[in-house]
């Protein structure tokens, strides 16, 4: 399994609405290890998505640089950046965004379409992406047929089906009571500590930020606050 | 699973929309269908007309207004060699109908002497010639009015005349042509019908048109300015055209149909893309965010175009197809003489499926369907990620 360490060195990013410059991000320097798992916290407009999005090569930096793993994201083309992302990149959103015309499976093997892999292949990723987010026995089930916290874990298979060094996941809990939420982070842990994975994660919800193994504040567009925590043991296989 | 997978799986996903926008294809296209079928029998009525190089001559007025008999003479006498003039016939409009029929006949009644040879293309044998000129009651029929009611050759039928006096005649059918294209028509000898109308004093030697055989597109060109200057200035003024231009002015009667029929398609075509459009955009609305995601997870813009804009094709050839099929079905199944037999209209009896008319309607449905997919595929392709994902967290 893959993973890759980060780099951000005097990042800025200014979105332009009409004749008014907005900056978001000032000058942020930042680096997370292959393998860490970091959630990113602060108020509305700190621009914590803004940085999940430079990171995962959705946008590009005003000033400054981003290095995930070998690539050097801010001296990418826009189509550049696709393909490294569909290589490199895991993402799960909020509200998951499963197509609901697709199983729990063909939802998963989306991504797998961009690549040249015959369909056993295919097959095989899927099983093993769904197996390891317990959802096995829910492969032909259509989104409408999954719970909210069951629907996620297939976001994260999604995610993770094309074993990317990287995993962003913004507020993926957010829609999830406080119990699923907990599978779900435990989920995340696992992908962490078993399969090394490298998680930025956004959030709001403290009991989400005590999964991770630093909280980076922001503010303003800068880092305030770098806070180590105790690696939390093992997750448990999910249920 | 393949893309091609998605997009059908797509097309699921708003059955109600998907219906009512496949219907909105199907319709036009099965009526596209059906008026190329037309066109194509009108064509096919027009090159048999044309091989047949008649002339016809009616008062330059109106139809209904007759000529005397005797002006056939005085036509015969401007080719005395025959060098032009093969034989001139003089018809008169009976149009009988068998009681309570809606079946409309081209029923006219012809100089018996003259007819075969104007109508050669009728195909009569020598003895159903030779019975022709024997039997005064003789009636040459097309294949429709016999297969419609059983006619065969040496059945006595009677029809009831729809115009003044409103006689009611009867006829021994003494040949059947076997000419598709005189499918619907009802011959009788114009002897028999003047004796009939002067036994009730009715006015008779009149007919209302002339059909002259001529040798040669020259020939009819020649004779009709012949005609109608040699008429000009009388009571009989003539106007003298090929037969092509006679029965387009039928059709022309009522109404520019063609034209009409050329303007229906645009508006139609129009209105279905209008439809397929704003169907599109609804669904490209749904799934702004659904494809901010295809796009964040690695999907290249262009294929997100392409995905956008297949579906709106797929869409627009399955709706096509739902309009084609039946009506391409409804052709083969039941030919044009079935169908005029059904609908009482004569003309349609010519109705053939036209292949190039369902590639035609296709390929219209096809072009529609890529112009309306066009706006919200360029607008997916334009999808700024992070802006969508924005709403998407």
């Amino acid at each position: 399994m893959s993973s890759a360490d980060i780099e951000l060195h005097d990042v800025c990013k200014v979105y332009r609405k009409g004749r008014i410059d907005i900056p978001v991000l000032d000058g942020l320097e930042l680096s997370i290890a292959a393998g860490e798992f970091v959630v990113l916290m602060g108020p509305s407009g700190s621009g914590k998505s803004t940085l999940l999005h430079l990171i995962g090569g959705l946008d590009s930096p005003t000033a400054g640089s981003v290095r995930v793993g070998d690539a050097q994201l801010d001296q990418m083309s826009e189509r550049q950046l696709t393909a490294w992302r569909s290589r490199h990149v895991g993402f799960i959103f909020q509200m998951y965004h499963l197509v609901p015309v697709l199983t729990a499976a063909q939802n998963v093997e989306l991504p797998l379409l961009l690549f040249r892999m015959s369909a056993s292949e295919r097959k095989e990723r899927v099983a093993t992406a769904l197996s390891i987010v317990g959802l096995a026995d829910r492969t032909d089930h259509r989104p409408n047929q999954l719970s909210g916290g069951q629907e996620q874990r297939v976001a994260i298979a999604r995610a993770i089906v094309t074993d990317p060094d990287v995993i962003l996941a913004d507020e993926p809990t957010g829609d999830l009571d406080a119990h699923t939420s907990e599978e779900i982070l435990k989920l995340l842990n696992l992908l962490n500590s078993e399969f090394g994975k490298t998680i930025v994660l956004v959030t709001h919800d403290p009991r989400a930020a005590a999964h991770g193994q630093r909280i980076l504040h922001l503010d303003k567009g800068a880092l305030h606050r770098d806070e180590k925590r105790a690696p939390r043991p093992a997750a448990a296989a999910v249920s | 699973m393949t893309l091609t997978y998605v997009l059908m799986q797509n097309l699921k996903r708003n059955p109600l929309r998907t219906a009512l926008t496949a219907i909105a294809f199907a319709f036009p296209m099965a009526v596209f269908v059906a008026a190329i079928a037309f066109v194509v029998a009108m064509v096919r009525l027009s090159q048999a007309n044309a091989q047949e190089l008649r002339l016809v001559v009616r008062h330059k007025a109106t139809l209904t207004n007759y000529l005397p008999e005797g002006n056939r003479r005085k036509i015969e006498a401007l080719d005395p060699d025959r060098t032009r003039l093969k034989a001139i016939c003089g018809m008169r409009w009976f149009g009988g109908r068998v009681p309570d029929s809606k079946i409309a006949l081209t029923n006219l009644a012809v100089d018996p002497d003259t007819f075969p040879i104007v109508y050669s293309d009728l195909a009569m044998t020598e003895d159903e010639t030779a019975l022709w000129h024997r039997e005064r009651r003789a009636a040459v029929i097309g294949s429709l009015p016999a297969s419609a009611y059983g006619w065969k050759v040496g059945d006595r039928v009677t029809l009831n005349s729809t115009v003044p006096p409103y006689l009611s005649l009867e006829f021994q059918i003494v040949c059947i042509s076997p000419n598709p294209v005189r499918a619907n028509f009802f011959f009788f000898r114009r002897d028999y019908l003047d004796e009939s109308l002067v036994q009730i004093n009715a006015p008779s030697g009149r007919v209302n048109t002339f059909w002259i055989k001529c040798t040669s597109v020259e020939a009819i060109r020649s004779l009709q300015q012949q005609i109608d200057a040699m008429f000009a200035n009388s009571p009989d003024e003539t106007k003298s055209e090929d037969e092509n231009a006679f029965v387009a002015g039928f059709i022309q009667a009522t109404g520019d149909i063609p034209a009409l029929m050329q303007a229906m398609a645009i508006v139609v075509v129009f209105i279905v893309a209008l439809i397929a459009g704003n169907a599109m955009m609804m669904s490209f609305r749904e799934r702004v965010r659904e494809l901010a995601v295809f796009k964040a997870i690695g999907f290249p813009s262009l294929r997100v175009f392409f995905i956008v804009i297949t579906e709106s094709l797929m869409l627009a050839l399955f709706g096509a197809m739902l309009g084609v099929v039946p009506a391409s079905v409804l052709l083969l199944i039941f030919p044009g003489q079935e169908l005029a037999k059904l609908f009482g209209v004569p003309i349609i009896n010519q109705l053939r499926l036209s292949w190039p008319a369902v590639v035609g309607a296709l390929a219209i449905a096809a072009f529609v369907g890529l112009v309306a997919g066009f706006w919200p595929a360029w607008q997916a392709l334009r999808l700024k990620t992070v802006d969508a994902i924005r709403h998407v967290a």
